[in-house]
């Protein structure tokens, strides 16, 4: 999934200060998953807001909404009617939701609430990490299934760097060098062969190199 | 006379691009070089024009400078962190480099690497103004450098385009100049009346700009150009007098000897020569005397206004 973390709430507030009219749009998915713009973060980010903007003496009608999906058009439609009575959407959506809203209320403000982070999964309640950075030609097969492109900090592909140290990576004591946790994995899998084979050069252009990235499935397409 | 003082003195200058090789043979390199220099006021050494891997601007710039030749060194954002910019701006500065021109640089895929990831760590005007605060002596990080660079900085202007896109360049080029570019250099032009509508948007008094006179090739690549460039037009004038030369290598130096001095007739601030591989070809830019009427335009009934090149 998608994986955000809500903005400081001074950045949000002085983002939002001149509105009269605010929506708050949650969304249903990964943002919830990751307890940073489901209905409940909607809910506290609402209140928050507007003890602080009575608090400052300022009128500011706050309102609550959370869709099914902001990166849908299916789900965008559900606010058509009301999206441009507000003076801003306030979207706790990741930067694919922000966006796609955006895109459809041409006339409404639309602002992020969440920093979109990574491709992860929960980790634990209330923890979240790195697995994925959608680099466009997955090489898990030959690293045991551990990505050195998202999990390794310097995303070499043969091995590891010098740095690695007891397992650790040479960034921080807190973070397991993925080369080690690939060698490991590989070991117990009985395929260190493969591990003595140098990896093809990277192709970078299926990554951000090539510039915004699209798949297109023409089968499905209409 | 060193180019910032040329510039400042109002004279006009001519730089001629020099591609660095692509290996490590250096010598056609610098003859091509020491044969123009007297006439041409420092040479720019492109960085990996069009992300095809050469030389590094900052190796072949320096290779010119031990020759006592003055360069214009090439940076861009593409392939370069902020460390590694600064860290050659400091090397530059340090062996003579004068003059630096910074541009943002083409994607990967245009290029001979197209796999190769892009950096983009920082962006044009980000890189314009941290070589300006090195010459304040600081670094990105606000750090204290021992010894300061002091560079006479340029950059791209996309003079070609018309309208609103004219008015975005012009804004754009505003920036550049806030952030310390003090000379511009244009996609090729063939005819200086292409230059109307921006020379009369441009901030004239604060900078100089410098035309790309372009050496054809061949009727080909006037053709292609033409074409496939939304920005550049060469003109179906140019195209005739290629086509019916006899000598055609011969006609497209004189072409862009006459460029040369229709851009000193207009009151250009000077030229930026690019020859794409044929440095060789620079004598007889340079030497050829120009032709009688200078007045291309007449026979070019299809000057293509409106059309765009890629001024990156
Ligand atoms: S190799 Fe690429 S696609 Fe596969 S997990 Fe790593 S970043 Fe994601
Ligand atoms: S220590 Fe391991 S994870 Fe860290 S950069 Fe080196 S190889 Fe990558």
């Amino acid at each position: 999934m998608i994986v955000a973390s809500p903005k400081p709430i001074e950045e949000v507030i002085n983002t939002v200060k001149d509105c009269k009219k605010l929506l708050i749009l949650g969304c249903n998915e990964c943002v919830t998953v990751c307890e940073a713009g489901g209905k409940k973060e909607v809910g506290i980010l609402a209140s928050a807001l507007r003890m602080y903007f009575a608090k400052q003496g300022q009128q500011i009608l706050i309102e609550e909404r959370t869709l099914e999906r902001q990166c849908d058009h299916e789900y965008l439609e559900e606010i058509r009617d009301i999206a441009d009575t507000y003076d801003a959407i306030l979207s706790l959506a990741c930067g694919v939701g922000v966006q796609f809203t955006a895109e459809k209320y041409l006339s409404t403000v639309v602002l992020p609430g969440v920093n979109t982070c990574f491709l992860g999964a929960t980790e634990e309640r209330g923890l979240w990490t790195e697995r994925c950075q959608a680099c466009g030609s997955c090489v898990l097969a030959s690293t045991g299934g551990i990505c050195p492109v998202s999990r390794c900090a310097k995303r070499v592909l043969n091995g590891p760097c010098g740095g690695s140290t007891k397992g650790k990576c040479e960034i921080s004591k807190e973070v397991d060098c993925a080369w080690q946790l690939i060698v490991d994995r590989l070991t117990a899998l009985g395929k260190m062969d493969e591990y003595e084979q140098i990896a093809p050069l990277k192709d970078w252009s299926t990554d951000r190199a090539g510039g915004p990235r699209k798949v297109a499935k023409e089968d499905v397409q209409s | 006379m060193q180019l910032r003082d040329k510039s400042e003195a109002g004279q006009f200058i001519v730089l001629a691009e020099m591609e660095p090789p692509k290996g490590v043979d250096i010598n056609k390199f610098t003859a091509n070089a020491i044969r123009v220099k007297e006439q041409v006021d420092a040479f720019v050494v492109p960085e990996m024009n069009s992300a095809v891997m050469r030389m590094s601007s900052l190796g072949a710039s320096l290779i010119l400078q031990h020759k006592g030749l003055p360069t214009v060194m090439q940076v861009n954002c593409r392939d370069r962190n902020r460390l590694a910019l600064q860290a050659d701006l400091l090397a530059a500065g340090a062996s003579g480099v004068e003059n630096i021109m910074a541009v943002t640089g083409e994607d990967p895929s245009f290029g001979d690497h197209h796999e190769a990831s892009a950096v983009y760590d920082i962006d044009l005007i980000r890189l314009l103004s941290t070589i300006q605060g090195m010459a304040k002596g600081k670094d990105m990080a606000g750090v204290d450098l021992i010894g300061a660079p002091s560079f006479f900085c340029g950059s791209t202007v996309n003079a070609n385009v018309r309208g609103k896109a004219l008015q975005l360049e012009i804004e754009e080029m505003e920036r550049k100049i806030e952030a310390g570019a003090r000379f511009f250099v244009t996609p090729p032009v063939f005819d200086m009346a292409d230059l109307d509508e921006f020379l009369q948007k441009a901030p004239r008094d604060k900078i100089k700009i410098l035309p790309t006179v372009l050496l054809l090739k061949s009727v080909g690549m006037a053709r292609y150009i033409d074409r496939h460039s939304d920005h550049v037009s060469v003109g179906q004038g140019l195209i005739k007098r290629i086509m019916t030369a006899s000598d055609k290598a011969r006609e497209c130096a004189q072409i862009a000897a006459d460029t040369i001095a229709a851009a000193k007739q207009a009151g250009m601030d000077g030229v930026a020569i690019a020859t794409l591989g044929w440095e060789h070809m620079l004598p007889q830019v340079l030497n050829l005397k120009p032709t009688e009427s200078l007045d291309t335009r007449q026979d070019d009934p299809n000057t293509s206004w409106g059309k765009h090149a890629g001024g990156k």
